[in-house]
């Protein structure tokens, strides 16, 4: 049965056991709900709870592993010889995938019944076409493995689907039954019932644990297999990014180095540009502006901060590539080709971290103590000089730690590289020249043509893991930057 | 203890008070430079800000508006009967049309000359629109009626400055002998700018017709994420907020989700997209371009947010309204429940809409899930379609036209902008106003 | 060391290093200083004391004219170091500050090295010709401070380092570096312990050869101790200015005594 009446039957028996439970709390004590340990409200939850909890858990866990049981005994019925040149087990599992979804669209519009679907021959239709129909686009013939593996992958999912639904429900009733039966005025139903909330809240926070768990699989699971498609020598020392549009391996080029020199030099012009400006404009914002020119330049500058990135990779495109090109393109000094350029990007990537380092700086300065400041005027010393021998020298692990953290924010920035960077990717000094970077390369990568279980479309995956590990190793350094070296003022 | 006191002849000599030495004016002076860096850095960084602001809005105007033709004629149920009764019935409404627009010119006097086929480019093929006005409304044959049409965007290219006679190229969307006859039509009156409501409501276009691109189906989209996100990380993001804050023990579990949280917070966006790609399209095998999958890509990326600034409002919540609770009899729980979250809420909320905010320009995550390239066309039909049917969201849908390399679609990517930063400014003043009026200070 | 019989001092009568003549100071509308005139004299060592919120540190800052760096605070009437107004609008505090040094009650040392956080004063305002002259000074200010013997081998290691009594020291050091003429310091003891207090008692009763001090103390057993002249400031008024000697044994304002004996503050 289709997956949200589950849930609603899961509900329903839920909202049943709470209504029922708490009578039969209310009932024990006469009828006087202050003979009850707890509320009534907390014995209709508590049944409440029974039913629905174990439910859901066996629910997700099955839907979880439901995949890989069907995959493996489908994957162990194939003949060897399914895989053919050119191809991989990767491929041909997506085939029978798509096969699979085909077959059910068509018998959700009616094109054929679900016996004909399950009987369906290669010999005797042309799935291809029939597909075709109902609109499931295929890119070439159907061969009668992948067809029989598919109807194969269509019975195993419905059999699994079938019995876990009786499972669940099962489950939901036994759940409540039990909920119910402990439901009398003696019982402690408060003290369950907020260990069970305590246990939801326990899930939530571990959420965050899972996501990283999730963000490591899914770049991990990929690049291994990338790994086994592309020697992992010439990706991480190749210094030359061509990957090859026919599709399935071939001969492409796919060194990282290019795309890892693009990133740091763009991000090298970024900061060049964000963090004197930051820094001065918060060294000026704390020492020097009185509350009223604070209270209006500190929001404003914020609101750089607010703009999404696609924003500014539009101005990078349209705006900045134009105006460079005016100043430095072929009519006047002729260093620039195109718009795109990692000067382009640089600059503008640079203003959206103008903000960043600007507000960041500004804490760390505040943190200074004020005594530090005094005893530098009682010396006599001017406020500048306060401020470049005293206070900045004080301040810089906090300053050195909020660089490497906007330098880690320039690493991972997408939008901006991927409109106003261009995606050439070369290994040159020239900031004027086109220049792409990974972020830029992983889109370009992942929503080009290239089939999903091809090097080229994997590479992506690999990319990505050289992102996160970058950018993570960023911030731990900054945190231990700023740990190691941070003053004890007291 | 100490020395003796020094000769005097090795101090350098003392100057009295009142004449500032040349030492001190010259620190002075790099005093009075230093603030000047200062305030030039703000300045430049406040230039930046008004330089983009002005891009935005100049690029972006001419967006909402579109030029269109005006025509009022008079169709007799003869023309009517005999363009039924044709095989090309559009061709006949369209001839119709010209000689309709031919009269009217005449009309006022304007002597520029002109043939259906320059017409054509002009104001494209209303043959087809004309027509099934009054198939619709048939009581309007022999009465005059005015239409209201749509110029082609080269059109408003040419009206907007975009195109000039200098750098047209004779196509077969618009020829330099055009431009007079559009000259002619805009002295008299015929042609010119309206604001139009399409955009803002319309759906996206193919990519030969710019003009006619809309946001609306991707605004549709980006409030159907925007709802996924808001009903999974608030809810999500308070409970492990108030485990984390009221109820963990210092324990290494607890430091690891704390350590995991603030990493989260530093992950690029493009790697959750990648995490959405492989987990949510390709194992849970859920539908592309869907705002669902968009949603729960985001309220993974939002989460950290959400869990920081709650946890902050939690924690200014003074201990001793814990207590209070705990004396008459509470327990732990219901303290919470009842008290600290009810008073945490305005900033709880804050925090919200100030992350909903962020997830609604985050557009990276949103290429990798399908969203790029892919063509609203059309509004989702139910209230559950609108989280699975495949549709765009603004930031994406901007990218898209950004990427189709059109002055035509430029315009429209400038326009979506300005309607994107109008919701985040929207979204952002609620958050202060609630901020300045629920806020407690304890 | 000053004899504990206070009333056979030796009373030396020096030359007026500072004259205030009718300051009032106010912090916003509130009036914290209320006309005050005192004459301070050099090579002596002056005690302000006064129940806390009585404006002596408030007092004491416009010496330096260190209230110019709150914006609140307006000062009016005259101030004389050597017969210079100090308010006069030619003279530059920064000049001034390198005449009248000030310790303040907690030690901040600059996170820097014992060696730089002495060299700041003199390298700011350009006192050393070279390095040897600087070394030179660094090691006359720490002697000064009488600090030398316990820092003299690390003088690189960071000033943040030291005890509290010898951090207090390090600053009355980095104080005289700019060989100042006056030396102000706001109740320097308050956050030491008594050893460290004892040394640093020690210490000023042989700056006052070299220098006027004034200190403000809330203990009048510390101002009995260090000084040779004593100001009694109570609610922004001076009350009464005299030979230490005398204020304690024999005052004259029924405020003076009522303070003394302990009945306010």
């Amino acid at each position: 049965m289709p997956f949200s009446w589950l849930v609603l039957i899961i509900f329903a028996i839920a909202a049943a056991g709470y209504v029922l439970g708490r009578k039969r709390a209310l009932n024990s004590a006469s009828g006087d709900s202050r003979n009850l340990h707890s509320l009534p409200s907390y014995y209709g939850a508590h049944a409440a709870m029974w039913a629905i909890v174990p439910a859901t858990a066996v629910l997700l866990v099955w839907m979880l592993a439901q995949p890989f049981f069907v995959n493996a005994r489908v994957l162990a019925s194939l003949p060897d010889t399914v895989v053919t040149e050119g191809s991989s087990i990767g491929l041909v599992m997506s085939d029978i995938r798509r096969v699979a979804d085909g077959l059910d669209e068509a018998v959700l519009q009616g094109a054929m019944t679900r016996a004909e679907a399950a009987s369906l021959d290669t010999d005797t239709t042309d799935v291809r076409d029939v597909l075709g129909s109902v609109g499931v686009a295929l890119g070439s013939a159907v061969n009668a493995d992948v067809l029989s593996g598919a109807q194969l992958y269509r019975a195993l999912n419905g059999t699994a689907t079938t019995l876990m639904s009786w499972l669940v429900v099962l489950i939901a009733l036994g759940g409540a039954a039990y909920g119910y039966s402990k439901s009398h005025a003696d019982f402690r139903a408060r003290n369950t019932v907020e260990r069970g909330i305590l246990a939801l809240l326990i899930f939530a926070a571990s959420i965050a644990i899972l996501t990283t768990i999730g963000i490591l699989f899914a770049l991990l699971f990929n690049t291994i297999e990338f790994f086994k498609l592309y020697p992992a020598r010439d990706f991480f020392f190749g210094t030359n990014w061509a990957p090859s549009f026919s599709g399935r391996g071939g001969a492409s080029d796919l060194g990282v180095l290019p795309l890892l020199w693009g990133t740091f030099y763009i991000s090298l012009i970024a900061l060049l540009v964000a963090v004197p400006i930051g820094l001065f404009s918060a060294i000026y914002l704390s020492e020097y502006a009185g509350p009223r020119v604070r209270g209006i330049a500190k929001p404003l500058i914020e609101i750089l901060a607010g703009i999404p990135t696609i924003v500014y990779g539009l101005f990078a495109l349209l705006t900045v590539g134009p105006l460079l090109v005016s100043m430095f393109g072929k009519d006047t000094l002729g260093w620039m080709q195109g718009g795109t350029a990692v000067i382009t990007a640089g600059l503008v990537m640079g203003i959206m971290l103008i903000p960043f380092v600007s507000s960041l700086s500004d804490d760390i300065i505040n943190a200074v103590p004020q005594s530090l400041r005094d005893g530098s005027y009682g010396l006599g010393a001017t406020q500048s000089e306060t401020i470049r021998q005293v206070i900045l020298p004080a301040a810089l692990p906090g300053i050195v730690g909020a660089i490497l953290l906007a330098a880690s924010r320039a690493i991972g920035e997408t939008m901006i590289v991927v409109l106003g960077a261009g995606a050439a990717a070369r290994l040159s000094m020239n900031p004027f020249d086109a220049m792409t970077t990974i972020t830029a390369k992983i889109v370009s990568q992942l929503t080009g043509d290239a089939d999903f279980a091809s090097p080229e479309a994997l590479v992506a995956f690999a990319l990505g893991m050289t992102l996160f590990v970058l950018t993570l190793g960023l911030n731990i350094f900054a945190l231990y930057i700023v740990r190691k070296y941070r003053e004890q003022y007291d | 203890m100490t020395d003796a006191s020094m000769s005097p002849e090795s101090v350098a000599p003392k100057s009295g008070l009142a004449t500032i030495d040349a030492r001190t004016r010259k620190r002075n002076a790099a005093e009075k430079r230093f603030r000047l860096y200062g305030m030039a850095a703000i300045g430049v960084g406040l230039l930046f800000l008004v330089f983009l602001f002005s891009s935005i809005l100049r690029s972006g105007l001419p967006a909402f508006t579109q030029t269109v033709l005006d025509i009022e004629f008079v169709l007799t149920s003869e023309q009517f009967d005999t363009a039924e009764s044709k095989m090309m019935k559009t061709g006949e409404y369209q001839n119709i049309f010209v000689a309709a627009l031919q009269e009217q010119l005449e009309a006022s006097g304007l002597e520029v000359a002109f043939d259906a086929k320059a017409i054509e480019r002009i104001v494209g093929k209303p043959g087809g629109t004309i027509r099934s006005f009054f198939l619709e409304n048939p009581d309007r044959i022999g009465t005059p009626v005015s239409f209201e049409l749509a110029a082609s965007s080269r059109v408003d290219g040419y009206l907007n400055g975009r195109v000039t006679r200098d750098t047209i190229v004779d196509s077969r969307f618009l020829m330099t002998t055009d431009l007079d006859l559009v000259d002619a039509l805009r002295d008299a009156g015929i042609i010119h700018g309206a604001f139009t409501w399409n955009f803002i409501t319309g759906t996206d276009s193919g990519v030969d017709n710019p003009g006619g691109a809309g946001l609306g189906a991707s605004v549709i989209g980006s409030f159907f994420m925007m709802l996924v996100v808001l009903f999974l990380s608030l809810p999500i993001g308070v409970a492990a907020s108030i485990y984390l804050e009221e109820f963990a023990p210092k324990n290494r579990w607890t430091d690891l989700i704390e350590v995991n949280i603030s990493n989260l917070a530093a992950v690029p966006s493009i790697v959750f997209g990648i995490l959405g790609l492989a987990v949510f399209i390709q194992f849970a095998g859920m539908p592309q371009s869907a705002p669902l999958v968009g949603g729960l890509v985001l309220t993974l990326m939002t989460l950290p947010t959400i869990i920081i600034s709650t946890r902050a409002s939690l924690a200014a919540v003074p201990p001793s309204i814990r207590d209070a609770a705990l004396g008459v009899g509470a327990s732990k729980m219901q303290s919470v429940f009842h008290h600290v979250l009810p008073l945490a809420m305005p900033g709880i909320l804050t925090g919200t809409i100030i992350g909903l905010a962020q997830a609604l320009g985050e557009t990276a995550p949103l290429l990798l899930i399908g969203m790029v390239g892919f063509v609203a066309r059309e509004y989702p039909e139910g209230f559950i379609s609108g989280f699975t049917d495949a549709n765009s969201a603004m930031p994406a849908q901007i990218y898209t036209w950004a990427s189709r390399a059109d002055p035509g679609f430029y315009e429209k990517a400038w326009g979506g902008i300005i309607i994107l930063l109008l919701f985040l400014i929207t979204m952002n003043a609620i958050a202060v106003v609630l901020r300045r009026r629920f806020e407690r200070r304890w | 060391m000053n004899d504990m019989r206070i009333v056979e001092r030796d009373v030396e009568t020096n030359k007026v290093k500072i004259a205030a003549r009718n300051v009032q100071v106010y912090y916003g509308t509130t009036h914290a200083i209320k006309d005050v005139s005192v004459e301070i004299e050099d090579k002596t060592v002056t005690a302000f004391i006064g129940p806390s919120g009585c404006g002596k540190s408030t007092f004491l800052r416009c010496i330096n004219r260190m209230n110019d760096t709150i914006d609140v605070c307006r000062v009016t009437g005259d101030i004389l170091i050597d017969d210079y107004d100090i308010y006069d609008p030619k003279v530059d505090p920064v000049q001034l500050r390198a005449k009248v040094g000030m310790v303040f009650q907690k030690p901040n040392p600059f996170p820097k090295s014992i060696y730089d956080n002495v060299a700041y004063g003199p390298r700011i305002h350009g006192l050393a010709k070279n390095k040897a002259d600087l070394d030179d000074i660094v090691e006359k200010s720490l002697r000064r401070g009488a600090i030398w013997d316990e820092v003299k081998d690390r003088l690189q290691s960071p000033g943040t380092g030291l005890s509290g009594g010898q951090q207090q020291r390090l600053c009355i050091a980095r104080a005289v570096a700019t060989e100042p003429e006056v030396l102000l310091m706001d109740e320097p003891c308050s956050a030491l312990d008594p050893i460290a207090t004892a040394q640093v008692e020690e210490l000023i009763d042989e700056l006052r050869t070299n220098y006027s001090v004034v200190i403000v103390t809330h203990s009048m057993q510390q101002a009995a101790r260090v000084s040779q002249k004593t100001a009694f400031f109570h609610l922004g008024n001076l009350v009464e200015y005299g030979e230490t000697g005398t204020i304690f044994t024999n005052p004259v304002d029924p405020r003076t005594e009522s303070y003394i004996t302990g009945r306010i503050g």
